[in-house]
């Protein structure tokens, strides 16, 4: 619960230079600074379905909702490489897909690692990462959460 | 629907008019649409507008007031709508509504819009909305649901780009249409690539562009000499659930299966169908959806040639989004505007002969991987 990056403090005390998440509430760090994320998403007790991104309430039952992380790991439901003119000065090309969560059988839709472009295909293993990548509306720079692709083997290895 | 008549139709053709206005076009549309039904602007009870993009490239707001006033209609009610893509056939299911409720007997319906601008970018669902700081312009929604029916369906690159090929041949039947050049299937697929899978010639471009009808009651339609009824329209949003199954569109088929049961026909009973082919994978997956094929087999369909003029179910003999054009706001007028041409016999060359029952279909907008707007109305004479 304490590890909203984006809370006002944190813009404040943040140099102007330094990148800050796209939006709020969309992912958060795992173990510190190990290099692993999950996304966020919204649980509701009332009803027991979960959310993403996350809401400010239950649209089935209106009821208060709860952090849950997920999407830590998943597989490519399908892709695109964007080849027009790029917004918010993402690369040029750049992808994105939607990614079959391992965990809440939720589908996401996402950025994918501009440096997998050519080795893209439907059901390939990716994990999330966290890169600077673009800007927001006002083109100041911002971390953007984004699917890579896992090695063949040796999943203790990354990172 | 009993009691939704038709009584008169124009529009200009789509194309680009650096010179011209929103509100100009679309006067001539509307005026047209007078001249058509043989009325003058003090019969009309209601206007509703449509137009998508004047908000955010002009910064302009309740147009269709201005509109009317300069057709000299004022002090009545006035609709403006924006529903994406579905903007135009949202304001006429509205007149459908306000005939139907009885709250007007004439209702003018004007769908315009102006996109050869420069400030134009790519079209999203919304600038602030998660999907689009991520990166989700409009051809990668459907470019994600073209590599996924090839992998589950086995369609072909050929067969996407089939669908601009049939699109431009229509269009060369259809004066008003914005582009009558014929293409080849290697020429589509060796056009630039948009997001793979599709190419620049399987994306429809900016038009502007303007198209109107006026919708009655069945007393006015029968005093006018309309024939075109309206059996059924029905407007929905996505149910946005997740997983959302990228190639089954739900509300796709939700929707289509609701008009057909309304006016109490089935999909194979129709003549004639104008639907949503912003790109060239939509068609194909309308053609599921829509019924008038079995799931997964819209590219095989669209090769037997049965959605071709002349085929059992021709799909978009007008051209469609793809080659008539697609100026956002009047789209969904201008399916009506054509649909009413071929069931009173006046398509000219692309006539489907003996048309006496059509479908209107428009989707428009993006939301969880489904769509936030889906219309599907049936005319008949």
């Amino acid at each position: 619960m304490n590890h909203d990056k984006a809370s006002p403090a944190a813009k404040i005390a943040s140099p102007p230079q330094s990148p800050q998440p796209v939006a709020r509430d969309l992912y958060q760090a795992l173990d510190g600074d190990a290099g692993r994320y999950a996304l966020v998403a919204g649980h509701c007790s009332g009803c027991g379905r979960h959310f993403y991104p996350l809401p400010g309430r239950c649209s089935s039952c209106h009821g208060p909702l709860t952090r849950a992380l997920f999407g830590e790991r998943g597989s490519i439901y399908s892709f695109t490489v964007v080849r027009t003119r790029a917004p918010f000065g993402l690369p040029e090309p750049y992808a994105v897909g939607y990614v079959d969560a391992e965990d809440l059988g939720l589908r996401v839709f996402g950025l994918l690692d501009p440096g997998c472009i050519d080795r893209l295909s439907v059901g390939a293993p990716v994990r999330l990462d966290v890169l600077p990548l673009g800007g927001d509306a006002e083109g100041r720079p911002c971390l953007r959460p984004v699917f890579t692709l896992c090695r063949q083997s040796g999943k203790g290895g990354e990172q | 629907m009993n009691g939704v008549m038709i009584a008169g139709i124009g529009n200009i053709p789509f194309g680009r008019y650096p010179e011209r206005t929103v509100v100009s076009m679309g006067i001539e549309a509307g005026l047209a649409a007078l001249r058509d039904a043989g009325l003058a602007g003090g019969a009309v009870g209601m206007g509703i507008f449509a137009n998508a993009l004047a908000g955010k490239l002009f910064g302009d707001l309740t147009i269709g007031q201005n509109v009317l006033a300069e057709m000299g209609i004022a002090g009545i009610p006035v609709i403006n709508v924006e529903n994406a893509c579905t903007s135009g056939s949202t304001a006429f299911h509205t007149a459908c509504m306000a005939i139907r409720s009885q709250e007007a007997d004439c209702v003018l319906v004007v769908g315009a819009e102006k996109m050869c601008v420069p400030q134009i970018g790519l079209l999203s669902s919304g600038n602030s909305e998660l999907d689009t700081l991520l990166g989700l312009v409009t051809p990668a929604s459907f470019a994600l649901r073209a590599r996924r029916h090839m992998t589950e369906f086995g369609t072909t690159l050929e067969q996407l780009a089939l669908v601009s090929v049939k699109s431009r041949r229509h269009a060369l039947l259809n004066p008003t249409a914005q582009f009558q050049k014929p293409v080849t299937v290697e020429e589509v697929l060796a056009s630039p690539m948009i997001a793979d899978p599709l190419t620049r010639l399987q994306s429809c471009a900016m038009a502007d562009g303007a198209s109107a009808v006026l919708v009655c009651s069945e007393r006015l339609g029968r005093r006018l000499g309309a024939r075109v009824r309206v059996l059924s329209s029905v407007l929905r949003s996505g149910e946005y659930r997740n997983p959302q199954d990228l190639v089954r569109w739900q509300t796709d088929y939700q929707g289509a299966r609701l008009a057909y049961e309304q006016a109490g026909i089935g999909a194979t009973d129709l003549d004639v169908i104008e639907c949503h082919d912003a790109f060239s994978i939509a068609e194909i997956m309308h053609y599921e959806a829509l019924g008038l094929c079995p799931e997964g087999e819209g590219g095989r369909f669209l090769e037997s040639g049965a959605a071709a003029l002349g085929g059992a179910s021709p799909v978009n003999v007008s051209g469609g989004l793809l080659s008539r054009g697609h100026p956002v706001g009047a789209t969904g007028v201008e399916q009506i505007v054509e649909l009413v041409r071929q069931l009173r016999g006046e398509a000219g060359q692309r006539q489907v002969s003996g048309a006496k029952l059509a479908l209107a279909h428009c989707m428009g907008g993006d939301r969880a991987a489904d769509t936030k707007s889906m219309t599907a109305i049936v005319l008949g004479v």
